[in-house]
């Protein structure tokens, strides 16, 4: 063996790191609370890592033997900084098996946020969390785990092996319907370091589980359990006092909870930001003044089906700016009139998001009033508003340019001079007009129009049941627009041509007979099919007739992605039926 | 425009414009300290040398007029991104030693955009390689057991697509 050399200056010792206070790896450090390394030097004797004997002889033996890179040198928050840039899972494993030190910095983050994709890799995931003699405390290395890509497979099982889990901070099981109590309330026993759970769709699940999140989940800021219809308020009121720093409350669909419960969290958290009671539906008046009384500072709130509310519950809201207001949702709120409309407005002037789909009672005073949210209204529901007309509409666009999304489906009374003046919208990405049947190619020529001095931003056009338009006035259209991606027509009949429809996508599946056969939506690749199948037959025909040829082709539908849009959109559709 | 000094570990002082030191958070906050006046007085960096110091010197240079950094340094898309801007990729080909001299040189000086390029061209250097192929690039020894070695495999193979 060669006898022993100088050592090369540490660089550790030479570099004064805490100088550079906020470079990026901190907030990985932040991120990773890194206290964990130093602790677990006491207590463990197993891992591989804190044994305590990394002396200086071991050192000098490596350095004997072999010229040490620099990498050997780089502290661990800069390998935290490097490995931090790798986005593949596999590449951080790669680090993981290279060498101790690597070993030490790579685990971390390729736990933190293990990216789980097959139930095989979460089985493996669950045995190494539950070995007696890990080579980390892997368990405790997880932070945020989402589960939902599993949804199907997910079983109380595996779950109750996350119990061994202690300091996850998000847990998403959107939608793992299988999971119940059983596995959760371990879960949730053992890790009173969460900040966002997202329960959603998990039927089965109840108070006995909302208990221990009332008892245990104290620094809570999120909590979704849409869909969680087990739920009463015997919990949540437990929930709402324990969990007081709540910022995000998702009730949707929870039919037994009350007022009680609404109450329950307006007094007890304060920082609620926002408030979704989608069809919480047993809510009255008094939640909703309530709400406007505790929550100055609240940003959304969702009151879609809560059918029980009338117009008392919003022209009593106090007459104060709620200026952080950006989204209401009143989806089939059917009992309110203008004078609900006309309150809101004049207390929320910055809403961006309003929706009033099925509110039936509203007239064209209502639409005069939300013109005064002018250019801070971006997204608009109107949907089912039959009473609307064309001047209010056109006053509506005057005032609120910046309108994003518009829908104006089944308000029959319109026509094509309010379409016409939608099209000077210049950020307009989408535009619902489902069943608006007395519009025609002229709304059509407007929008094509439009073009000319502004860029096409339309995205997604909904035209179903506007049975006038044409199959040319479709095609000047798609050809004018270049970033559409969504273009409904189910039930224009001229569109109903076996070369056309072989562009759409399936119908979905729990259509009857007669909506499959009227179906006719044309979505991401679908479009530039049907843009290019329409300009082959106008320049090789000079007509826009179908060409024979394309019948005897094999009718195979169009299968483009399916997104989440298209999914609500399908829904609409359906509804529309 | 104001010229001001700096001394290497080495001892060899470096005259640089203010405005390109101030790349440096930590140059700059010295500066600041002292009222801004050191054009007398070169400033010691004691733990860089001239080679190194010189090289981050160019890329400040380069780089003087940048827009400061996006706020949202959370960002994901940010963080994960390995894209390099041709110049800074050329300017990182550099043997492997001055690449790990120039990322503790930022971290040290408190250059964060360095910091950053320096980072993700290692990253580059990572990314699709076997732990073998790691170790050969960066001259790394393993220095686990086999037993250790099949223990730690087994623990995180499920991160294995």
């Amino acid at each position: 063996m060669a006898s022993p050399r100088t050592l090369p200056a540490r660089d550790q010792s030479r570099y004064d790191y805490s100088s550079s206070t906020g470079s990026p790896e901190r907030n990985v450090q932040d991120e990773l609370e890194n206290d964990f390394f130093q602790q677990s030097a006491n207590d463990s004797s197993t891992s591989i890592v804190d044994d305590g004997k990394d002396t200086e002889d071991e050192e000098l033996k490596q350095f004997e033997d072999m010229k040490v890179s620099r990498t050997a040198y780089l502290p661990p928050e800069l390998l935290f900084a490097i490995f931090g840039r790798l986005a593949s899972p596999q590449d951080l494993q790669s680090c993981v098996f290279v060498c101790k030190s690597w070993a030490r910095c790579a685990v971390e983050l390729l736990w933190i946020r293990p990216y789980i994709s097959k139930f095989k890799s979460l089985e493996s995931l669950a045995r190494t969390i539950q070995m007696d003699h890990p080579s980390f405390p892997y368990a405790s290395l997880i932070k945020r785990l989402n589960l939902t890509t599993l949804v199907e497979t997910l079983n109380d099982g595996t779950v109750l092996a996350l119990s061994a889990c202690n300091r996850l901070e998000r847990l998403t099981l959107t939608n793992c319907c299988q999971v119940t109590d059983t596995s959760i309330m371990p879960v949730l026993e053992n890790n009173p370091k969460l900040l966002a759970l997202d329960l959603s769709g998990l039927v089965d699940v109840t108070d006995l589980s909302m208990n221990v999140i009332a008892r245990n989940c104290k620094k809570l800021q999120g909590l979704n359990i849409t869909g969680c219809k087990k739920t009463t308020d015997a919990s949540m009121v437990a929930v709402a006092a324990h969990c007081t720093h709540l910022k995000r409350l998702k009730l949707n669909e929870c039919d037994q909870v009350t007022n009680e419960s609404v109450m329950a969290f307006t007094k007890y958290c304060p920082n609620l930001l926002e408030l979704d009671l989608h069809k919480v539906n047993k809510i009255t008046n008094q939640a909703v003044l309530d709400i406007f009384w505790k929550l100055s500072h609240l940003r959304e709130l969702r009151l879609g089906h809560c059918d029980l509310l009338t117009d008392t519950a919003f022209t009593g809201i106090p007459q104060r700016p709620y200026e952080s207001l950006r989204i209401l949702d009143l989806t089939n709120c059917d009992k309110l009139t203008d004078d609900s409309v006309e309150h809101i407005v004049e207390i929320a002037p910055r809403l961006r998001n309003l929706v009033l789909a099925k509110c039936r009672l509203i007239t064209d005073r209502a639409v005069q009033a939300i013109t005064k949210l002018t250019k801070n209204l971006h997204y608009l529901h109107l949907g089912h508003c039959t009473q609307l007309t064309d001047q209010a509409i056109i006053n509506l666009i005057r005032a609120c340019n910046r309108i994003r999304y518009i829908d104006l489906a089944c308000c029959q009374r319109l026509t094509d001079r309010s379409i016409t003046q939608l099209a000077s919208l210049p950020k307009l990405r989408r535009i619902g007009l489902v069943k608006c049947s007395n519009i025609t190619d002229r709304s059509l020529m407007a929008l094509v129009t439009s073009t000319r001095s502004h860029p096409c931003a339309l995205e997604r056009v909904h035209l179903s049941y506007c049975t006038n338009l044409t199959v040319d006035g479709i095609h000047q259209l798609i050809n004018s627009c270049t970033k559409l991606t969504h273009l409904s027509l189910t039930g224009v009949v001229c569109f109903l041509r076996k070369d056309l429809t072989r562009f759409c996508r399936p119908p979905p599946t729990e259509f009857n007979e007669h909506q499959r056969a009227v179906f006719c939506v044309f979505s991401g690749p679908g479009v530039a099919k049907l843009r290019n199948h329409l300009n082959h037959l106008s320049n090789t025909n000079g007509n826009l007739a179908p060409d024979q040829a394309y019948y005897d082709d094999a009718d195979e539908p169009e299968t483009g992605l399916v997104d989440e849009e298209d999914e609500e959109d399908e829904e609409e559709e359906i509804q529309e039926e | 425009m104001s010229t001001i000094k700096l001394l290497s570990s080495d001892n060899a002082e470096l005259a640089v414009d203010k405005e390109v030191a101030e790349r440096s958070i930590l140059i700059k906050n010295m500066l600041e300290d002292v009222g801004g006046d050191m054009s007398d007085q070169a400033i010691p960096i004691p733990n860089v040398n001239e080679a190194v110091l010189r090289k981050v010197i160019e890329w400040c240079e380069h780089h003087k007029s940048d827009p400061p950094p996006p706020a949202d340094e959370d960002s994901d898309s940010r963080k994960k991104s390995t894209d390099i801007e041709e110049w800074d990729q050329k300017f990182m080909q550099v043997d492997q030693e001055m690449l790990f001299e120039i990322i503790l040189a930022a971290n040290y000086l408190d250059i964060k955009p360095l910091l950053d390029v320096g980072c993700k061209t290692v990253a580059n250097m990572i990314k699709g390689k076997s732990p073998e192929e790691i170790r050969k690039t960066f001259n790394i020894q393993n220095d686990f057991t086999p037993e250790e070695e099949d223990q730690i495999r087994r623990e995180n193979e499920w991160a294995e697509e």
